[in-house]
């Protein structure tokens, strides 16, 4: 009897998983990219989204009125066209009468008014970007395609800092706003118009969305239907899904070794490219010795370029603070620094610790190996020139917290730094201007008047070319101060499936990840 | 009448150790490096963002009157709202506690399985071969850093022999809620999805076996010591003389009374591995309160890691005292010597 009840068991559980299998076989008819990303998905609310994998999910569930293409170009998505008045203080929108939330109802300028009060009045997230810039009851809805947005004064980088702004729902957030504007609502559930569908989330181990076969704004042929995110830094499992066939893409945080043995399954292809996120070491120019213009041109000159592109940490050379990703706006004028221990040495003979040992901290985050390889480098080479060096790993918590104040802000710290929005303003202001200091963006401590006076113009005119103008001065001047190393400017990396088309790196947050720039190029 | 005195007695220990606990862990979280509202808000964020959020939070009260709302809260039920996930965290807890859980009894169960009666063989055979194995065994299981026994197997089984899946609970996109006890197997088995449990339990295998070794090498040399001191005592000596059959003296005589130690280990181990469990977590990308633990203290959050220490301490004290239960019904000497004190 209980013989014959372990064969029935054996033999529904082969039958449902054969059919659990052929489930799974129709299933693969569908396109499904699965990614590994090495942190969690924090939020979904699009008024509190702040890190990389938080846009990774936004931009996919989630419409702004434009969008960013990978040459930093605004694009339309929400709004069709629009008009930025003559003195630059006023933009208005007209917005696709075609394009719907995916519940259907259609995307009107209310909704756009709603969502841009919802993100002031939870001040989290990307409000920052439009603190002091348009004030509550600033952004007026023209009528039902039509909305507008009154700045407060005109402020350049503005257009760029709108695909920040995603549009919800209003009246079904409203629906579920409970007592904190839909905070918890949201943060469960999407009120959105993008081009997927929140399918499932497993908070700490996966994601997976479905495309919205609805979606107004169109799919390239053969598109994904469905994106799968794994939550894993683990180079073994990356390597592991890789081999049973279920990783299409990695993360851009694997390391070299799993690049290429991702590469070698042959079913990979390594996808490279630069970005305009900048590699820097930030010299804190308040604190002894780095508050001496010679001693922070030896370190310049003592730091080995070539051995840290080529050899610990690839990526492209940078001449000055900015990327030359920033075509438009990069000065080609300013020379790149180069590598000669002679010249540091004649630097050193000039300063005012000339002929005495030079203490120095050299800092970094605590883990990075990359990073610690670096700062030992740098130590031996500032050490045969005569600094005392003391290495300082921190771990990025305390990083954030020592970068508050002058005095514990190390000497040399190691930081990297990419825009939030597709304009050198979120470069120049958030690092070097005063108004930022503080932080661990600013860890040079610049507080230049001449400096801000141009950051500040820059912001302040509506001409392209003068803005270039003001940049390019704001170059020249900080690399003469030389505030900062400029060490490389990374290229992102991903092991992709040989089948999987469309990854172009964009110049904002995680852009380059909204899963209808891609497609399936195999039958 | 005095077992519930001693059990009184007992939960009123707990208790006190709770409180303690909640103190300690209330100090240490908040002396950690690390602005709470600056590492929710992102690195971006304006300084006038993250103080209008410490407000919020109240960050910015005298410590007494933080721990005063915590323990406030505590009394109500709520561990407040978790900066990670945006949500309370008795959701998140309830929502991570069963993965972790069923993945902490798969590997009590495979330890106890394996490794008691591996201690039996080794005392059994004292000194022969198959006692040096075990122990030989033991000891490695003991020294091999879990870390290194996951990756260890998932590079073999998901790597080389593709064999067993290295990550999550179920396949990704499995459309299953585990909605009755938030046990895979348990809920599959209740809603009568064969295939559910033979998927939870594949997934479960590698992880589990990686817990499970250092705790199974553990029981495996406490039940070798515990059999092969009860083998000494006179009244074995005296079954022996009287030739009861071996296997009668094996189980009935000298396992049951070895079996006190063991089953106190067990009670400890599966509490700790509780906490212990992140490693593992962290690398099949289980979505467990260990792995959430660990996250939320890197990322300083400070109601979720109060959550986690104060559910991991209940469960601890929980699982305790139910073997102190445990081993006064195995061992009847010691509820003796319990109702002389």
């Amino acid at each position: 009897m209980g013989m014959m009840m372990t064969k029935r068991l054996l033999a529904t559980t082969a039958s449902l998983a054969l059919a659990s299998a052929l489930v799974a076989g129709a299933a693969a008819a569908q396109t499904v990219v699965t990614m590994n990303t090495v942190q969690i998905f924090g939020t979904i609310d699009p008024a509190k989204i702040s890190d990389y994998t938080d846009y990774m999910a936004a931009v996919n569930l989630y419409d702004s009125l434009v969008t960013v293409d990978s040459s930093g170009n605004l694009v339309p998505q929400i709004a069709e066209s629009w008009v930025v008045s003559p003195d630059a203080t006023e933009v208005t929108f007209k917005l696709r009468s075609d394009a719907t939330f995916t519940d259907g109802t259609p995307i009107l300028a209310s909704d756009v008014v709603y969502s841009f009060e919802r993100l002031l009045r939870i001040n989290q997230g990307p409000a920052n970007l439009f603190a002091g810039v348009v004030e509550s009851g600033a952004v007026t809805a023209v009528d039902d395609t039509t909305v507008s947005f009154k700045l407060s004064k005109t402020f350049a980088p503005f257009m760029a800092t709108v695909p920040a702004l995603m549009i919800v729902n209003a009246d079904l957030v409203e629906a579920n706003k409970g007592e904190d504007d839909g905070q918890t609502w949201l943060a469960d559930n999407v009120a959105g118009s993008g081009a997927y569908l929140l399918d499932s989330w497993d908070r700490g181990s996966q994601m997976v969305i479905k495309r919205y076969a609805d979606y107004y704004g169109g799919f390239l042929d053969n598109p994904i239907d469905e994106v799968r995110w794994i939550i894993t830094n683990d180079e073994a499992t990356v390597k592991a899904l890789a081999a049973s066939g279920e990783l299409t893409m990695s993360s851009q945080f694997q390391s070299p070794d799993t690049y290429q043995a991702l590469v070698d399954m042959g079913r990979f292809r390594l996808e490279s490219q630069p970005t305009t996120t900048a590699f820097y070491l930030k010299l804190n120019t308040k604190a002894a010795p780095t508050d001496d213009i010679h001693i922070r041109r030896a370190i310049a000159y003592a730091t080995d370029y070539a051995t840290i592109r080529e050899v610990i940490f690839p990526g492209e050379p940078m001449t000055t603070v900015l990327p030359a990703g920033f075509a438009d706006f990069w000065n080609p004028d300013v020379a790149a620094p180069v590598y000669d221990l002679a010249k540091a040495q004649e630097e050193i003979a000039l300063s005012a610790y000339a002929g005495q040992e030079i203490p120095i901290t050299l800092g970094w985050v605590a883990g990075t190996q990359f990073e610690e390889e670096i700062s030992l480098l740098m130590q031996a080479n500032l050490e045969s020139l005569g600094f005392k060096v003391t290495q300082q790993p921190d771990p990025w918590n305390r990083i954030t917290e020592i970068a508050a104040d002058v005095a514990t802000t190390p000497n040399v710290n190691q930081i990297f730094f990419g825009p939030t929005y597709p304009s050198p303003d979120s470069m120049f202001f958030t690092q070097f201007h005063s108004a930022a200091a503080g932080t661990w963006a600013s860890m040079e401590w610049v507080q230049d008047p001449a400096v801000d006076a141009l950051i500040d113009a820059a912001r302040a005119t509506g001409d392209v070319a003068e803005q270039a103008r003001l940049y390019k001065e704001v170059q020249a001047t900080l690399a003469d101060q030389m505030v900062a190393v400029p060490l490389l400017a990374q290229t992102v990396q991903h092991a992709m499936d040989n089948c999987l088309q469309g990854f172009n790196a964009v110049p904002m947050q995680s852009f380059d990840y909204d899963m209808t720039r891609y497609n399936w190029s195999c039958p | 009448m005095e077992f519930l005195a001693f059990l009184a007695r007992r939960l009123a220990w707990s208790l006190l150790v709770l409180v303690g606990l909640s103190v300690v862990i209330f100090v240490i979280a908040r002396v950690v490096p690390g602005d709470p509202a600056r590492m929710a808000l992102g690195p971006r964020a304006s300084a006038e963002q993250v103080t209008e959020l410490q407000e919020k939070l109240g960050l910015n009260l005298p410590l007494y009157q933080q721990y005063g709302l915590f323990i406030g809260g505590l009394a109500r039920g709520e561990l407040g709202q978790s900066l990670l996930t945006e949500r309370s965290v008795n959701e998140d807890i309830r929502t991570t506690f069963p993965a972790t859980l069923e993945l902490v009894l798969t590997t009590v169960f495979i330890a106890f399985l394996f490794g008691v009666p591996l201690g039996v063989a080794a005392a059994r055979w004292k000194d022969s071969w198959p006692d040096n194995l075990v122990r030989a065994f033991a000891i490695v299981a003991a020294v091999m850093p879990t870390f290194f026994i996951a990756l260890l197997l998932q590079v073999l089984a998901g790597y080389v022999l593709q064999i067993l899946p290295t990550t999550g609970r179920l396949p990704t996109g499995t459309d299953f809620e585990a909605n009755i006890t938030g046990l895979l197997i348990v809920d599959g088995l209740l809603k009568g999805q064969f295939n559910i449990v033979f998927e939870a339990m594949r997934h479960l295998l590698l992880p589990a076996l990686a817990l499970s070794l250092a705790t199974m090498g553990q029981m495996a040399r406490i039940t070798r010591a515990s059999m092969i001191d009860v083998s000494r005592q006179d009244y074995m000596e005296a079954a022996r003389a009287f030739g009861v059959p071996d296997r009668i003296r094996l189980f009935k005589y000298q396992l049951r009374p070895a079996f006190v130690p063991p089953l106190t280990i067990m009670g400890l181990e599966f509490a700790s591995l509780i906490g212990g469990a992140f490693v593992v977590e962290l690398i099949f990308s289980w979505p467990g309160m260990a792995a959430y633990g660990i996250r939320a203290i890197t990322q300083k959050d400070l109601n979720a890691i109060m959550g986690v220490v104060m559910v991991s301490g209940v469960f601890f004290v929980l699982v305790n005292l139910l073997i102190d239960v445990l081993v006064g019904l195995v061992d009847p000497r010691i509820r003796i010597r319990g109702r002389r004190a």
